[in-house]
This record gives structure tokens, sequence and C-alpha cells, in this order.
């Protein structure tokens, strides 16, 4: 009695899922035979969202460009720890160009950063690696940002390579030395020759090392205001596959002919 | 009979060409500005006021493609990614008969100055309508009751 009823309990276990796998498929086939007619093909998927709506304001800094869910910051990664050196190439289009590059030039000073350089166009500001973020977002408020592009380069190999080169240089200075104390005129003209080239090797690794302590230390912000750039604007086929809107704009409409 | 109908005929229809009557759509234009002559194949309409504010029509047949949804954000899409034209905000608007469209407000720099470019696009029958307004922005705000007005007047066939 009990292994009949083990039994039954099994093949009931087995049976459930396949028998629920099943009606869906059913209930489909049971609509198309029924009414005799194809069944109402179901609504179509909403529009993405619209790129250029999700853009002004910037929110949390995107990695995934367009694509809220994946907004993640920078600084918030596992490499946090690591030695990174962030970069940022952002273009804007803005109303007056004039203004947002002062506003760039702003909130470098703002979070304590410096104005690295600065043309017609685009501007490049250096900021602390901890206010990186904070300035991106606030970057983003400027304009509509048309092209986003963040960069972290891992430099902790390079590192710790140079490191390792560098004290390994001033220990052959420092043996140079020693045996340049102790070297006749001939032997010293040798050594001296040879303790010239460790020295530069050693002068260019510990600038090397400066630089890239800098790089780590303070991210780079680049930040170019329309009009972009006319091998952009030939690409027009792509999102604009109609002659005639080639000639929207200001430059045609302004531009009377008689 | 009919000898005097056929230049009655001829009239009629150089008149209506005459005062723009071939156009699929009606607009006036304000004083202050002054319609230009032939302004095809770009423009159906297009006014100019002396301080280089500009209003402009365009129809565009689509056959039938795509719907003011679509067409707004190409042309969104068009001035803002690959012109680089600062969107300023957008509006629903309606045409005199009652047709539904989007305006779209955009700012650009031009040498250094600042622009505005007032787009309105509106979807009728198989047909697109660009309504364009621009200019310099002071001259642009001190003409926006005419433009106003003018945008009002339009109607579409």
């Amino acid at each position: 009695m009990k292994r009949v009823h083990l039994g039954w309990v099994l093949f009931m276990v087995l049976l459930a899922p396949a028998a629920s796998g099943c009606a869906g498929e059913m209930k489909a086939g049971a609509m198309v035979s029924a009414g005799g007619t194809a069944p109402e093909p179901p609504a179509p998927p909403p529009p993405p969202p619209p790129a250029v709506a999700a853009a002004p304001g910037g929110g949390p800094l995107a990695l995934a460009m367009n694509d809220p869910a994946k907004a993640k910051s920078v600084s918030d990664t596992p490499h946090s720890a690591a030695m990174l050196i962030y970069t940022a190439n952002l273009s804007l289009a803005v109303f007056q160009v004039e203004p947002g590059l002062d506003a760039v030039e702003r909130v470098a000073r703002e979070v304590g950063g410096y104005l690295s350089s600065r043309q017609d166009n685009s501007i490049t500001i250096r900021v602390p690696r901890d206010r990186f973020d904070d300035t991106i977002v606030r970057i983003e408020k400027l304009g509509d940002v048309t092209h986003r592009d963040i960069k972290a380069q891992d430099v902790t190999d390079e590192f710790v390579d140079i490191q390792a080169r560098l004290k390994n240089a001033y220990s052959i200075r420092d043996r140079l030395n020693e045996l340049l104390s102790r070297a006749a005129v001939k032997e010293a003209l040798e050594i001296e020759k040879e303790l010239g080239r460790v020295t530069e090797d050693i002068e260019r690794m510990e600038g090397k090392l400066k630089l890239l302590r800098d790089q780590m230390a303070f991210s780079t912000v680049t930040v170019t205001f329309a009009p972009v750039a006319v091998e952009q604007v030939q690409d027009s086929t792509i999102l604009a596959p109609f002659p005639w809107m080639r000639g929207l704009g200001l430059q045609s409409l302004l531009n009377v002919h008689q | 009979m009919q000898r005097w109908l056929s230049p009655l005929l001829f009239l009629a229809t150089a008149g209506l060409g005459l005062t723009g009557c071939g156009r699929p759509f009606d607009v006036k234009t304000a004083p202050g500005l002054v319609e230009l002559d032939d302004q095809e194949p770009e423009y159906s309409y297009r006014a100019i006021a002396p301080e280089r504010v500009v209003m402009a029509v365009r129809v565009v047949d689509t056959k039938g493609r795509g719907d003011l949804e679509f067409w707004t954000r190409a042309t969104t899409l068009r001035m803002h990614e690959l012109d680089g034209y600062a969107l300023l905000g957008t509006a629903d608007v309606k045409s005199r008969d009652g047709t539904p469209g989007h305006e779209l407000r955009f700012g650009h720099d031009e040498g250094h100055k600042p622009y505005l470019y007032v787009l309105r696009v509106f979807v009728a029958g198989k047909r697109l309508f660009l309504v364009e307004t621009g200019g310099p922005q002071p001259q642009m705000e001190r003409y926006k009751g005419t433009l106003d007005w003018m945008q009002a007047t339009l109607k579409l066939d």
C-alpha cells in the first residue's frame, strides 16, 4: 500500500512540470484552431527611450551609455585600489560656447583642479581623482551630451616594473660610486661614463613615476563643444537617410537666394 | 460660350498660382516680413524680416511613411547629434485646422553669436510639414509676437 502510494506521488511530481509546460502550447494551439484564424499579434514593444532626453542632466556617471540601469560610478569599481588613470572625453551641444568653456573652467577650480588647456571649442581640465565623478556629473549638466568616452587605464604593472628597475638602478649607481672611489684614473673614466648612463636612466624612470603619480592623482577631462567635426556631419546618411534633412538648420534657412 | 470659357479657366488657374493657393497649406505673412518669390525646391514658402529673421515652410512627400513621432525624433536627432544644436525645449502645438504637431526649440552658436532655431513638425495625410523659424537670438525675441501670429495662421490642407 505504502509502495503504491509513493509511486503515485513520484508519478504526479514528474508529470506536473510537463503538464504545465504543455498547457501554454495547447492554449495557443487552441486559439488558432477555435477561431479558424490567426491570433491577434502581441502588442509591439515600446519604442526605445530617447537617448537625447536621457543625456542632459547626466545622473550618475554611466560607463554604458544610454542605459541608466548600468550607470555605475567609475570609482565604485572593484579596481578602486588599483593604480588607475582616469580620462574622460565629453562632447556637448550647447547654446553658447564661450559661457560653456567658462563654466567648465569654474567647475575645475571648485573641485580643487586646474585648467590644463583651452581652445576655441574645447577645454581640458585636471581634477583630483576623488572628485572625478562629481566633475563629470556637473559638466554634463552644462549642455546636451552628444558623446561620452570615459576610460580607466590600469598602470599597476607599469608602475611596479619601473619601481623595481629603479631600485636596481639605485644599487648599480651605489656600487659604481663605490668602485669610482677606489679606481685608478683610466678605470675611473670608464666608470664615470657608466655612472652617467645609469644616472640618466634613473632620472628618466623617476620622471616617469612622477608623471604616473600625477596622472593618478589628477584625472584629465576634455570637453568639446558643438559644432561637431565635419567628418561626423558626413555621416548624416546613417541617421538621416532623407536628402531634405540635410537642408535643415540655420545655414539653409538664413541663406536667402533670389 | 466655349470661346470665352477657356480664357476664364486660364485666368482662374493663373490667379491660384499667383496667390499661392497651389500650396497644400495656407499661411499669412505678418507686417514686418516679406514673402520671397520662388523658394523651390527647398522651401514652399519663405518670408524674411530685414533683421535676418526668417520663417519658412517645407512640404515633404512621405508617401505615408512615418508618423509624427518618427519624424520628430528623426529631425531632433539630426539637429542635435549631427549638427550640434542644443535642444532648449519641446512643446505640443496645433495648426489652425487642428492638426497636432511638435515644436522643437534649438540654440546654436554661429560665429560665437547665439542663434535660435525653432522647428515645428506636422504630419497631414501623406505629407510632412516643417515650419522653420530662425535668426539671431535678440531679433528672434523681438519678433516673437509676429512669428507666433504667423504660426497661428498656418492651415494645412
